[in-house]
């Protein structure tokens, strides 16, 4: 394979990838009852 | 309750408010956080949730039964609760729109008593912060 081929396959991969990797849960709040 | 909650995976901190009984989860950014791990974990500590609102960040799809879902890990998504604004996210299906969204995953059902820790968590998004 192509170093051209390479090159464009892992540009390609790291498109798809990064914007899942991004994603995430940021914060979470709970309100609770019965804490002392 | 504090130190159960730390304990979990993919927790960074966790602060406790006596005065009104807010817990603040802050997530670590390995993604493991699982909020209905956390939810067990409180209730297995003693306490009652009334509620639990999230801030998250994620791509809109639709799963295997065309239920729109916010997807915030590859293994991990919530099933959106339909209102107006998740009808207006509908759009967004299968984009790569990353969208943060503020919901509430879980509330407390008014007069039960027991409640059903196994039930699937719905996501009511009660504020789009952002489209990227």
């Amino acid at each position: 394979m192509s170093r051209k081929r390479v090159a464009l396959l892992v540009l390609l991969g790291s498109i798809v990838v990064v914007p899942i990797a991004q994603a995430q849960i940021k914060h979470i709040e709970m309100r609770v009852e019965g804490m002392t | 309750m504090k130190k159960s909650l730390g304990r979990q995976s993919g927790v960074q901190t966790v602060e406790v408010s006596l005065i009104d009984g807010k817990v603040d989860v802050t997530p670590k950014e390995d993604g493991q956080i699982d909020p209905a791990q956390l939810l067990k974990a409180t209730y297995d500590s003693g306490v009652s949730v009334a509620e639990l609102d999230m801030i998250a960040r994620g791509k809109v799809v639709k799963d295997s039964s065309e239920n729109l879902v916010l997807q915030v890990q590859p293994n991990r998504s919530f099933v959106l609760a339909s209102n107006e604004l998740s009808k207006g996210l509908e759009a967004l299906a299968g984009s790569s729109t990353l969208v943060t969204v503020r919901g509430q995953l879980y509330k407390k059902p008014a007069g039960k008593k027991k409640v059903d820790a196994s039930a699937p968590l719905k996501l009511l998004i009660l504020e789009v912060q952002k489209k990227e």
